[in-house]
């Protein structure tokens, strides 16, 4: 895997990424909490058109990883970029809106129905109302736009959840166990969405702990085992 | 060895501070009951002190992510908590025999120290919830920074009320003093700022260590392994 | 496509009061228990009529204070962290975040505690001074005030399991300049005084925790994710 040094001592304000640099370009990067490592050492790079799958099993750290190249976790040693902002630098609200996330807990409103939660996140991207409904449709959630969330099973909510990130278009797409509770008809959407983000000369990263299932979807698997990348 | 040589110095000179405290004259209208003054007063300075300085470790924290810069700041508001502690209880203890009540509610230094107090109670209590030195410094770097508004409140309190009340009291506070009550108090608060310093530099000394160890008891493995089913049944 | 400070505020004060419209935890729970604690309060101490007149206004404004903590720290406007990432992936501002929140917050405690008065009127056989327009000011001051403050110690102790008693003892203390200019204000109001140095008292209060709020924003968005 190659090391753009020069990358890393760029400044931290947001640049743009080019098509030919990397959108994530992590450099030995570790996390440790309470004194534990959790990730030690872990060298990633995600080229533009790129998808990459992580297989681990429990606890090897795989939901770590993708938190550090979400920006939500500042790792604790090494250095990188993510859609060329540094990881150790301030999280500008730029960088992050172009970043799609699913986590293994859906992010919705349990108050509120799957179209006022869809409605809400394309609201909040500056898309239409009628974006959100769209979306719906497509993941095959249109009837149940008016259901509370509360009241959906556990598949409509990772469905719904999914269909957030249909609603623009980020350049880097992270998925954390995206088929958990998912039918073979839905496990489709993240046949989809993976096609779509790649195309469009963005990134993917998932991660699971069913190696044979991501090769699937992904270009390349590459497995991790006690934090490590091996 | 400069962590010795400053407890002895803030040992002797704490020694020198209450010797003046004793032998500085009885004041005209409350005789003996003033020489609380020279544990009253420096306590509540080194309370501001403590406070400020927590302040600077939080907002040091949060430019540098420098873990001494957190660990300063928790060891500042322990000293600041036990402090305003001591400034509270000897202030009212004089105010039982001078004014005729530990608690004067028309008093305003009263009131926003007693708040001061639980404000940095709740800090240590927000610092207590958390295990990660990170996300502790995370956590309580925002409430270090921002509670330090309560130092000045306190501070002008008595002139901010006046604009407000009208007609307020005359306080011990505002007594015209004798020279050698001067030096005593000047004595005791030199005497109360080493024993701070000293305080600080061993709690977070002993933080330092409270973090090494911390780490060395954390499992460096993953601490899930594969199931061994079969082995339980044998 | 990003969108302004001031629309995504809206959209996440929206995002609150539409919760709380279908949850109604703070009106229906909260609200409920309050009337329940102004009641009690007279019932303990066997007041004579006189002395419960002059109880009421601090009584009241006691019972705001408790109650709007338990108003604006209501578990139903707590996000959880997957909530919480996939909002700041949005590309929201924390900034609006926080007014946001502070906003609907403070919409939902004005108005638990503008109907709370009803209760005191009844109980304690308190005669509201003239006035009424400015004694609704003082309250939605505080009740800004309040929000704001509530808010802040919401998201400094997200996460935490011991949050729903320590965000209130961070909140308390904190909260006395407000307690103190809205229950002065009304003093002023009743002995027929200008009341405006103790507006100012809540205005200044109110700014500084916006302005703390603000600041602090970001840095707390990082422990939240």
């Amino acid at each position: 895997m190659p090391i753009h040094s020069k990358r890393v001592s760029r400044p931290p304000d947001f640049q743009p990424v080019s098509s030919d640099l990397p959108l994530v370009d992590l450099v030995d990067v570790s996390v440790s909490l309470g004194g534990a490592p959790v990730l030690s050492k872990c060298r990633l790079t995600l080229d533009p058109g790129e998808s990459l799958g992580v297989a681990g099993p429990n606890g090897a750290g795989k939901s770590t990883l993708l938190g550090v190249v979400a920006t939500f976790i500042t790792p604790t040693g090494g250095s990188g970029t993510v859609l060329g902002a540094l990881l150790a630098g301030p999280r500008t609200p730029a960088v992050r809106s172009q970043i799609g996330w699913s986590g293994h807990l859906p992010a919705l409103y349990p108050d509120l129905t799957l179209g006022e939660n869809l409605a809400l996140a394309a609201r909040l991207t500056g898309h239409p109302v009628s974006r959100g409904r769209k979306v719906l449709t497509q993941v095959g959630l249109g009837a149940a736009a008016g259901i509370r969330a509360e009241r959906c099973s556990n598949g409509m909510l990772r469905r719904a959840d999914l269909a957030r990130l249909l609603i623009g278009s980020p350049r880097l797409v992270l998925l954390d166990e995206p088929d958990a509770g998912l039918d073979q008809d839905a496990a489709a959407i993240i046949d989809h969405l993976i096609t779509r983000t790649t195309r469009r000369d963005g990134a993917v990263l998932c991660v699971s702990h069913d190696a044979a299932r991501l090769s699937g979807w992904v270009d390349r698997v590459v497995e991790m085992r006690e934090g490590r990348i091996v | 060895m400069k962590k010795r040589l400053l407890a002895v110095l803030s040992g002797v000179a704490l020694g020198v501070g209450l010797i003046l405290a004793f032998t500085s004259p009885p004041d005209l209208l409350q005789g003996d009951f003033v020489r609380i003054l020279y544990i009253h007063v420096p306590s509540a300075w080194l309370a501001f002190l403590a406070f400020g300085v927590t302040a600077a470790g939080s907002i040091g924290w949060l430019f540098t992510r420098r873990m001494s810069w957190d660990r300063a700041a928790e060891a500042s508001a322990e000293i600041g908590v036990l402090f305003t502690a001591i400034a509270l209880a000897t202030g009212m203890i004089w105010g039982k025999p001078v004014w005729g009540t530990y608690w004067d509610w028309g008093d305003a230094r009263l009131a926003t120290t007693a708040m001061m107090f639980f404000v940095y109670l709740g800090y240590l209590a927000l610092r207590r919830t958390t295990t990660d030195p990170r996300l502790r410094a995370r956590r309580s770097s925002v409430l270090g920074a921002v509670a330090v508004v309560q130092v000045p409140l306190v501070y002008f309190s008595v002139k901010l009320w006046r604009t407000l009340h009208q007609g307020l009291t005359i306080r011990p506070d505002g007594i015209q003093m004798d020279g050698a009550m001067v030096a005593a108090l000047m004595a005791n608060l030199a005497a109360f700022t080493l024993l701070y310093a000293t305080l600080l530099i061993y709690r977070t000394a002993l933080a330092r260590i409270e973090e090494a160890a911390a780490s060395e008891r954390a499992p460096a493995r993953s601490p899930v392994t594969v199931p061994r089913l079969g082995e339980a049944e044998a | 496509m990003r969108v302004g400070f001031w629309r995504s505020a809206g959209l996440i004060a929206l995002r609150d009061l539409r919760v709380e419209i279908r949850s109604g935890e703070a009106l229906t729970v909260v609200f409920p228990f309050a009337v329940v604690a102004s009641w009690v309060a007279p019932l303990a101490t066997n007041a004579s009529p006189l002395l419960l007149r002059d109880l009421a206004a601090p009584v009241y404004w006691l019972i705001t204070l408790l109650f709007g903590m338990m108003v604006v720290l209501r578990q139903t406007a707590v996000e959880t962290r997957a909530q919480r990432r996939a909002l700041a992936l949005t590309g929201l501002d924390p900034a609006a975040r926080f007014a946001g929140r502070s906003g609907a917050s403070g919409l939902v405690l004005a108005a638990v505690a503008g109907t709370l008065v009803i209760p005191v009127i009844i109980f304690y056989d308190y005669r509201p001074p003239s006035g009424a327009w400015l004694m609704a000011l003082v309250i939605l001051l505080a009740a800004a005030g309040l929000a704001m403050l509530g808010t802040l110690a919401g998201d400094v102790t997200i996460g935490l399991r011991a949050r729903t008693s320590l965000a209130p003892l961070l909140m308390a203390p904190l909260a006395v300049p407000l307690l103190m200019g809205a229950a002065q204000s009304l003093e002023s109001l009743v002995a027929g005084k200008s009341i405006i140095t103790w507006v100012l008292v809540l205005v200044i209060a109110d700014l500084g925790l916006a302005a703390a709020g603000v600041m602090s924003a970001r840095a707390l968005e990082e422990i939240s994710l």
